[in-house]
């Protein structure tokens, strides 16, 4: 029967949030304040940035203990190493993606782990880490790993010992942040290429750690809310 | 219709090429904190807009690095870009910021920034 093969909507509904952001966007469009071409070069150039640039920074920081120190001290000077310019590369010529140029990178040590999380909404390295997670961007992620982030991490897999120090960081002003995991054993020998396919997003943001072979982020668990908000 | 009077690029123009927070560089004058200083963050009221965590109002914290100079958010909401302040990189005990957190993590930290004219030494 025809009613039966009706095409599925491609989503079940809009968000506030997008009719707001199509709103605004068409106002700037007839204001002059960028064209509509503008957008569609932005667009496509968000689509284009990834993880891999940031595991490759890992990659080269585990391998060069000077270029470590250069990652530590100056982030955004040492993204050009792995061809992120902070400043410039954007196709409108200003801004990131994530509006500011301040990179940090957190280096663990065998008795310090970091995490990051930006409680405030959900600020992000984009220019060198891609697009969020959508779980980062949850408030369940947000408010709860500044309290209680031991238990959190275990939720991802991860448990730190009880002498390694766990540093939350709350990226709530301009600097963005990356972690520098320590270097997993049996890795001794590995190219820099090796390296960084272990280095995965989650390494990264703080929730996981590299193993050698595991070059994939683990699926999150979904877990379906109770008395779910329903309009 | 008279001409807008208001420059809405300002920013754009000013920060395009250097970045920001690196176009407000040498603004702030000289940092009130230095990193190894104790603080406190006040109990400022915000009506309209902050970046300052209410979970860190009241607690102290360790100055450990003296990241940027930029206007505070507070302003930045308005567009107003005058009053450049040095932005501090703080570390609290998560015992301090969370009174239930276990004794047996003692150790865990949270780092995270907050303008000058939050802070009070402590």
């Amino acid at each position: 029967m025809a009613d039966k093969h009706k095409p599925a909507p491609m989503v079940d509904e809009v968000s506030e949030f997008e009719i707001l952001e199509l709103a605004v966007r068409e106002l700037a469009i007839e204001k002059g304040l960028f064209t509509a071409e503008d957008h569609q070069a932005w667009t496509e150039y968000m689509h284009t940035l990834g993880p891999l640039p940031a595991a490759r920074l890992v990659a080269k920081a585990w391998l060069d203990p000077e270029y470590k120190k250069l990652c530590i001290e100056d982030g955004v000077k040492a993204s050009l190493e792995v061809g992120i310019d902070w400043i410039n590369q954007m196709p409108t010529k200003f801004g990131t993606p994530s509006d500011y140029c301040n990179l940090r990178v957190m280096a663990d040590t065998p008795k310090l782990k970091h995490v990051v999380v930006c409680t405030l909404c959900s600020c992000y390295p984009r220019p060198i880490l891609g697009q969020s997670p959508e779980w980062y961007r949850t408030p369940n992620y947000r408010r709860r790993l500044v309290r209680w982030p031991r238990q959190v991490l275990t939720e991802f897999g991860l448990q730190i010992p009880e002498d390694v120090e766990v540093r939350v960081v709350d990226s709530n002003q301009k600097t963005r942040y990356i972690v520098m995991p320590e270097r997993p054993e049996g890795t001794e020998g590995w190219t820099e290429d090796q390296l960084t396919e272990i280095v995965t997003r989650d390494c990264l943001i703080g929730v996981a750690v590299p193993k050698p072979g595991k070059t994939a982020n683990d699926p999150r668990p979904v877990r379906k809310a109770l008395k779910p908000y329903s309009h | 219709m008279s001409k807008p009077h208001y420059d809405r690029e300002h920013h754009v123009k000013k920060a395009t090429g250097i970045g920001d927070p690196q176009c407000f560089k040498g603004e702030a004058g000289t940092p009130k904190y230095q990193v190894g200083d104790k603080v406190r963050i006040r109990d400022l009221p915000d009506v309209f807009y902050t970046r300052t965590q209410t979970y860190t109002r009241g607690c102290t914290a360790t100055v450990v690095r003296l990241v940027y100079e930029t206007p505070p958010a507070e302003d930045e909401a308005w567009d107003n870009t005058e009053n450049v302040e040095w932005m501090y990189s703080l570390l609290f005990k998560q015992k301090d910021l969370w009174p239930e957190y276990a004794d047996t993590f003692a150790q865990d930290t949270l780092e995270t920034e907050i303008p000058e004219h939050w802070l009070e030494p402590a």
